[in-house]
C-alpha cells in the first residue's frame, strides 16, 4: 500500500475521457491504495470494458455490504478467512475457469494455501498475500531491550517481561481477535487453526497477562504510530508495517522500522478476488479477473503496493527491492514454517469475540 | 406680581419641610456630575429629598433621571460630587448594602419564585428572623391585596397584580427610601389612575420616602409633593405640582407640563405691577403681570394655560386683554371641549372651556367670529 | 366539518416519525427476534412476501427472545450499557462545567460582539468531525503539539501519554458536543433580563449569590436542554471512543459493532440497539416533558 499521489490524477482524467465510448462496464470493490491505477488504465484500453473502481478499508464493511446483498460489484477482494463463511453464505459465484487462460500463471503452493478456505479454488484467485508478524523501531528497541533484543520471537510481544519494559516506548496490537489469537495459540505451542474454544481459551491468560502493557488495540493506527516514532512495537500486517517503514525513511526522521516474520511462524492471509452471485457483468468481472492473472500485471501490482501475489510467472517482472526483501518475499523454509487460519463458526467466533472484548477492557 | 400675592395664589400645603431652614434633607446630592464616556447624563446637580416625600423626577427620556435614580440605588456612581443619605455618604456602599429599595420599570420578578416568595426575598437576605419573615410577608401581602395569590407564580398573574407584587417586594425591607422606576408605565390608563391613588394611600401609611421616576406629567402632577423638571442632565425647576403648573420658570417647564399657548414677542412697557407684550403689528399689546429677569426692550415669550383663556362672541367690555378670531377647530372631550381660534395675524390660541350645556346648544360653531379673552394674572411672562 | 388543510398539516410529522422511527424501529425488532443465520440476509427467518399470510405467520412462529436472554445472560452487556451511561453523565457534567462559563460570557459580552461569538462556537461544525476529532490525535499524541509545548516550556521532562487514555476521550467528547451545551445555555442566559439582577442585588444579594439565586435557577432550562443534548448522543457514541480512547474504554457502541461487523450477529446488535434505544427514551421523554413545561411558563 505505497502511498499513491503521482498517478492517481492521471489515471482518474484518463478514466474520465474514455467514458463516453464505453458501453460495457465492470464495478470492482477493493481495498484502498490497493492497486496502481495506470493498471486500471490499461485494462480500458485493452478490453474497452469502462472499469468503475471503488474502495473499502475493511473486511466487515465488505462482509456487510455482501450480507445485505444486491451491491452491483463484479469483482470484490475479501480476506481468505472472510470468503469462506462468504462463500457458506452463498455470496459468490463459481469461477468459469475456460475464461481464466492466465490461470496456468498461479503459484501452486500459495494456491493449496488458499484452497482450505476456498476448496478447490472454485471461487477466487489470489491477489496479494501477506503474513502477520512484528514491526518495530530498531533503535528505540534495542535502547529498552538491549541488542539481543528477541525481534524475531513472538516472545517479543507475548512474554510480560518484555513487554514491561516495552510498555514505555508504546506497544499497539491489531484489533482482530482472529490474528492475535492464533498467535498466542502458537506461542503456546498449541494448534493456531484450532476451532475448540477449550483451545482458544488458553490463548486468554496469554493475552491478558501482557495487556497492562499494549497502549491501543488498533488495527491501522500503528502505520502512523510506528513511523513517527509514537510507538516503537506493533504486531500487525506486512504491508502496513512496511508502508510504516518507507514513511518513515521519506520523513528522514532518524527513525528506522524493521519488520520480521517470528520464528514460531506466522499467520499468513489472501487477498482473494471473487464475483459476487449477483454481479451484473460475470463476464466483465472475469476479463478483469485474467487481466490481474497476466505476470507483467501482478508483478507492476506488487511492484506498486509492496506485498506478495499468488503469481509465479509474475516474479521474474518484480522489482528487487520487492522479490528480494524478506519481509515480502520470505526463503522457503520460512514459508513452510506459516499457517493458515479458517474462519471460525457462528458459536465460536461469538466466544473469540467475547473473550478478545474481556482481554481489552478487563471484563 | 409681588412675592405674597403668589403665595395667596396657591395655598400652602401643611406639609413643606423645604421650606423650612431647619429641616434637614433625607437625601442630598451636592454637585453630582455623571460622565458616561464623553456624554453628559448629568451636569453639576444639587438636590435635597426631605424625609416622607413623595418626590417626582420628570423629564423626557434621556434627560438623567434614570441615571439619578440609579444613583440613589447604587447601581451607578457620580464622577464627581457627593451624595448623602441621611447625613451619610453612600456613595462607595453597594446597592446590596443601602437602605434604598427600587421598583422597577419592568417589575423585575423573579420568574421561578411564587408571589410570596418573592416578597420574602430581601427579607431572606436580611438578618431577620425564620420566623418572623412569614409574618412580614403576609403583612405585605395584605397591604397590596394580594394574600390569595401567594403561591402563584409572576406568570400567572395579571399586570396589575405584577405590579403590586413588585411594590410590596420592595417595600419589604422597611426601605428609608423607595425608588420606583416608571412604576406604572406598563399598565393600561384607567388601572394607572387607580393605581395612583393606592400608590399614595400606601405611601401615606407608610410614610416611606418614595422618589418615583416618571416621563408622564399627569402622574408626577397626581402622586408627588414635590416634581422635579429635568433637562438634559439639569433641574430646570423643583416645585410642587401646582407651582410648576401655574408658576413654570421658563419656556420649557410650561410646554412640558400641561397643555399651554405660547406668544413670541418684546416686552414694550415695565410699570410697577405690569408689563405688557408687543407680540404683532396688526394687535393690541398682552398686558400681563411682572416678568422676572427681562428688562424693557427684550424678547419674552408669553405663556398662558387654555383654560385661562375665555371665548366670547362679543368682546367683554371689562377684559384687560381680548383679541378676535375666528373659531378654526372644536375638539370635544366629553367634560370639555378645546377651541383653536385663528386671530387675525395667523396665530392659533386654544381655549378650554367645560361644557355646562349640551352639545346641540353649544355657543361656537366652526368660522365663527369669537374673542379670546385672559386677565393679566392669567398667563406669565418668560424668557425667551 | 372535516378540515383536509388541518389533517394534513397534522399528519406530515406523524408520517414522518412513521417513515424515519417507526417503520426502522420496527425492521431492527424484527431482526432482534431472529437468529443469526450464515445467508444474505445473515438471519432468519426472513418475510417472504410471496407467501402471504401463511409466511408471516411462519415468520412470527420463529420470534424468541433468545438474544435479549442473552443480553442479561453475559454481564459483558449490562457492564457496557452502565459504562456507556457513566461516560456520558460524566462527560455531560464536564460540558456543563466547561460550557457554561462560555455560554455565560458570550451572554455577558457586548451586543456587538455577539454574534461573532456564536459563529465562533458553531464555526467548527462546518468541517468534517472527523477531520476534528484526528486533529485531536495531532495535539494529544507523544510527539504531539501538546507535548511539544509542555516539553518546550519546561513543565515535563518526558512526554506525557494522553492519547488513548479516558482523559482523551473526555476531551474528544466535550470538544465535540460543546456547543449543544453553549447554544442552549447561552439563549437563556442571553434573554435574562439584567433587571432580575440588579433587583436582586437591591435586595441585598452580593453579585455572586445573585448569580446563584437568580442566574443559575432561571438558565435551568438552557442547561437541562444542554445536558440532554450531549448526553443522549453520547450514551451511543462510537467513534471518539475509538479514535481518541484506549482499547479499555468499554462503550455500548462498540459492543454494538462487534456484534455487527466482527460477529455478523445481526440479530443480537438488533437486540442491544432496541435495549440502548429503550434506555434512552426515558431521558428523551423527561426532555420532552421538560421542554413543554418551558414552553408552558414561557408564555
Amino acid at each position: 500500500m505505497k502511498p499513491m499521489k503521482k498517478s492517481v490524477l492521471a489515471a482518474l482524467s484518463a478514466l474520465a475521457l474514455a467514458t463516453p465510448a464505453l458501453a460495457e462496464e465492470v464495478h470492482v470493490y477493493n481495498w484502498s491504495d490497493y492497486i496502481d491505477e495506470e493498471l486500471l488504465v490499461q485494462f480500458e484500453q485493452e478490453t474497452g470494458i469502462k472499469l468503475i473502481y471503488d474502495v473499502y478499508d475493511s473486511n466487515e464493511v465488505l462482509e456487510t455490504k455482501l450480507l445485505a446483498g444486491s451491491t452491483g460489484f463484479d469483482v470484490v477482494v475479501p480476506s481468505a478467512s472472510f470468503l469462506a463463511r462468504q462463500i457458506k453464505a452463498g455470496v459468490y459465484q463459481k469461477l468459469d475457469k475456460s475464461k481464466l487462460p492466465n490461470l496456468v500463471n498461479v503459484w501452486p503452493e500459495i494456491a493449496e494455501r488458499v484452497s482450505v478456505f476456498d476448496p478447490g479454488n472454485a471461487y477466487s484467485i489470489n491477489y496479494m498475500w501477506g503474513t502477520t508478524g512484528i514491526g518495530y523501531n530498531v533503535k528505540k528497541v534495542a535502547e529498552v531491550l538491549g541488542d539481543d533484543a528477541p525481534v524475531n520471537s513472538l516472545a517479543l510481544v507475548f512474554d510480560p517481561k518484555n513487554m514491561e519494559k516495552l510498555a514505555e516506548c508504546g506497544v499497539h496490537f491489531l484489533d482482530a481477535p482472529d490474528e492475535v489469537i492464533p498467535a498466542a495459540l502458537r506461542y503456546l505451542g498449541e494448534d493456531p487453526n484450532s476451532g475448540d474454544v477449550d483451545v482458544i481459551a488458553k490463548a486468554q491468560p496469554v493475552l491478558e497477562a501482557v495487556r497492562p502493557y499494549v497502549r491501543k488495540f488498533h488495527s491501522s493506527e500503528y502505520i502512523n504510530a510506528l513511523a513517527n516514532g509514537e510507538i516503537c512495537v506493533a504486531f500487525g500486517w506486512s504491508g502496513d508495517i512496511l508502508q510504516a517503514r518507507d514513511r518513515a525513511a521519506e520523513a528522514d526522521a532518524g527513525i528506522e522500522i524493521d519488520y520480521k516474520i517470528p520464528k514460531e511462524g506466522a499467520l499468513m492471509w489472501f487477498d482473494q478476488m471473487a464475483i459476487p452471485a449477483d454481479a451484473p457483468n460475470p463476464d466483465g468481472a472475469l476479463k478483469f479477473l485474467n487481466f490481474i492473472l497476466e505476470p507483467k500485471v501482478a508483478a507492476a501490482a506488487s511492484n506498486y503496493v509492496y506485498y506478495a501475489n499468488g503469481n509465479k510467472a509474475s516474479q521474474q517482472y518484480l522489482n528487487e527491492d520487492v522479490i528480494g526483501d524478506p519481509a515480502i518475499y520470505p526463503d522457503e523454509a520460512t514459508i513452510k514454517n506459516l499457517y493458515v487460519k479458517e474462519a471460525y463458526d457462528q458459536k465460536t467466533q461469538r466466544f473469540a469475540t467475547r473473550m478478545w472484548t474481556a482481554i481489552k477492557t478487563g471484563n | 406680581m409681588s412675592e405674597d400675592a403668589e403665595k395667596g395664589a396657591v395655598p400652602t400645603p401643611a406639609f413643606a419641610p423645604w421650606d423650612d431652614p431647619q429641616a434637614k434633607p433625607l437625601i442630598r446630592f451636592q454637585g453630582v456630575t455623571k460622565k458616561f464616556g464623553e456624554f453628559v447624563a448629568i451636569d453639576d446637580l444639587s438636590l435635597d429629598i426631605y424625609e416622607r416625600e413623595f418626590f417626582a423626577l420628570l423629564g423626557p427620556s434621556g434627560c438623567g433621571k434614570t441615571t439619578l435614580m440609579r444613583m440613589l440605588a447604587g447601581f451607578e456612581n457620580p464622577s464627581m460630587g457627593g451624595i448623602t443619605l441621611a447625613g451619610r455618604d453612600i456613595v462607595p456602599v453597594p446597592p446590596n448594602k443601602r437602605p434604598v429599595n427600587m421598583m422597577f420599570q419592568s417589575y423585575a420578578l423573579f420568574p421561578h419564585l411564587s408571589v410570596a416568595d418573592n416578597i420574602a426575598f430581601g427579607l431572606k437576605r436580611s438578618d431577620m428572623a425564620k420566623s418572623e419573615i412569614a409574618g412580614r410577608v403576609d403583612e405585605m401581602l395584605g397591604l397590596v391585596q394580594l394574600r390569595k395569590f401567594a403561591a402563584r407564580k409572576p406568570h400567572q398573574i395579571s399586570g396589575g397584580q405584577r405590579q403590586r407584587v413588585a411594590l410590596a417586594r420592595a417595600l419589604a425591607k422597611a426601605p428609608k427610601l423607595l425608588l420606583l422606576d416608571e412604576p406604572l408605565g406598563a399598565l393600561d390608563r384607567k388601572l394607572r389612575e387607580e393605581t395612583q391613588f393606592e400608590l399614595m394611600d400606601i405611601q401615606e401609611k407608610l410614610g416611606t420616602t418614595f422618589v418615583i421616576v416618571t416621563h408622564d406629567q399627569e402622574e408626577a402632577m397626581t402622586v408627588a409633593s414635590r416634581v422635579a423638571v429635568m433637562d438634559n442632565g439639569r433641574l430646570v425647576q423643583v416645585d410642587t405640582p401646582e407651582r410648576i403648573y401655574e408658576f413654570p420658570v421658563s419656556r420649557y417647564v410650561a410646554d412640558f407640563i400641561g397643555d399651554v399657548n405660547l406668544i413670541e414677542g418684546r416686552i414694550e412697557t415695565l410699570t410697577k405691577d405690569c408689563a405688557t407684550v408687543v407680540w404683532a403689528e396688526t394687535m393690541p399689546p398682552i398686558t400681563a403681570g411682572l416678568p422676572q429677569g427681562i428688562g424693557a426692550g427684550e424678547a419674552c415669550v408669553f405663556a398662558i394655560r387654555p383654560e385661562k383663556v375665555t371665548i366670547s362672541a362679543e368682546r367683554p367690555p371689562d377684559a384687560v386683554n381680548a383679541l378676535p378670531g375666528k373659531v378654526l377647530d372644536i375638539g370635544y372631550l366629553g367634560n370639555m371641549s378645546t377651541y383653536h381660534v385663528e386671530l387675525a395675524n395667523g396665530q392659533v390660541i386654544k381655549s378650554q372651556m367645560t361644557n355646562q350645556r349640551r352639545l346641540a346648544r353649544r355657543a361656537f360653531s366652526w368660522e365663527d367670529q369669537v374673542w379670546v379673552s385672559f386677565t393679566a394674572t392669567g398667563g406669565l411672562i418668560l424668557m425667551a | 366539518m372535516f378540515n383536509f388543510r388541518r389533517f394534513f398539516l397534522i399528519s406530515v410529522p406523524y408520517i414522518w416519525l412513521l417513515l424515519l422511527f417507526l417503520v426502522p424501529f420496527g425492521i431492527v425488532l424484527k431482526i432482534s427476534l431472529s437468529d443469526s443465520a450464515l445467508a444474505i440476509p445473515p438471519y432468519s427467518p426472513t418475510f417472504d412476501l410471496s407467501a402471504g399470510w401463511a409466511g408471516f405467520r411462519e415468520m412470527w412462529a420463529a420470534f424468541d427472545f433468545e438474544n435479549f436472554l442473552w443480553l442479561v445472560d453475559d454481564s459483558l452487556y449490562i457492564k457496557a450499557y452502565l459504562s456507556s451511561v457513566w461516560i456520558a453523565l460524566v462527560s455531560m457534567i464536564l460540558t456543563l462545567l466547561v460550557g457554561y462559563p462560555i455560554a455565560y460570557g458570550m451572554a455577558k459580552a457586548p451586543e456587538e460582539w455577539r454574534p461573532t461569538l456564536m459563529m465562533l462556537i458553531i464555526l467548527p461544525f462546518w468541517t468534517s468531525f472527523l477531520i476534528r476529532v484526528y486533529a485531536w490525535i495531532g495535539i494529544l499524541g507523544s510527539q504531539g503539539y501538546l507535548n511539544q509545548f509542555l516539553l518546550w516550556i519546561g513543565v515535563i521532562d518526558e512526554p506525557l501519554v494522553l492519547l488513548n487514555t479516558s482523559l482523551a476521550v473526555y476531551i474528544g467528547i466535550v470538544y465535540t458536543y460543546l456547543p449543544f451545551m453553549v447554544l442552549p445555555i447561552y439563549a437563556t442566559l442571553e434573554k435574562l433580563d439584567g433587571d432580575l439582577l440588579e433587583a436582586a442585588e437591591d435586595l441585598g444579594c452580593s453579585r455572586i449569590s445573585a448569580f446563584w439565586l437568580i442566574t443559575v435557577p432561571l438558565s435551568r432550562p438552557g442547561v437541562i436542554a444542554g445536558c440532554f443534548l450531549v448526553f443522549i448522543p453520547v450514551v451511543g457514541e462510537f467513534v471518539i471512543p475509538s479514535l481518541l480512547g484506549g482499547s479499555r474504554t468499554l462503550m455500548i457502541g462498540k459492543v454494538l459493532w462487534d456484534e455487527f461487523f466482527a460477529n455478523r450477529d445481526w440479530p443480537l446488535a438488533s437486540a442491544v440497539a432496541v435495549i440502548l434505544l429503550l434506555i434512552l427514551i426515558i431521558p428523551i421523554v423527561l426532555f420532552q416533558r421538560q421542554q413543554q413545561r418551558a414552553q408552558e411558563a414561557g408564555q
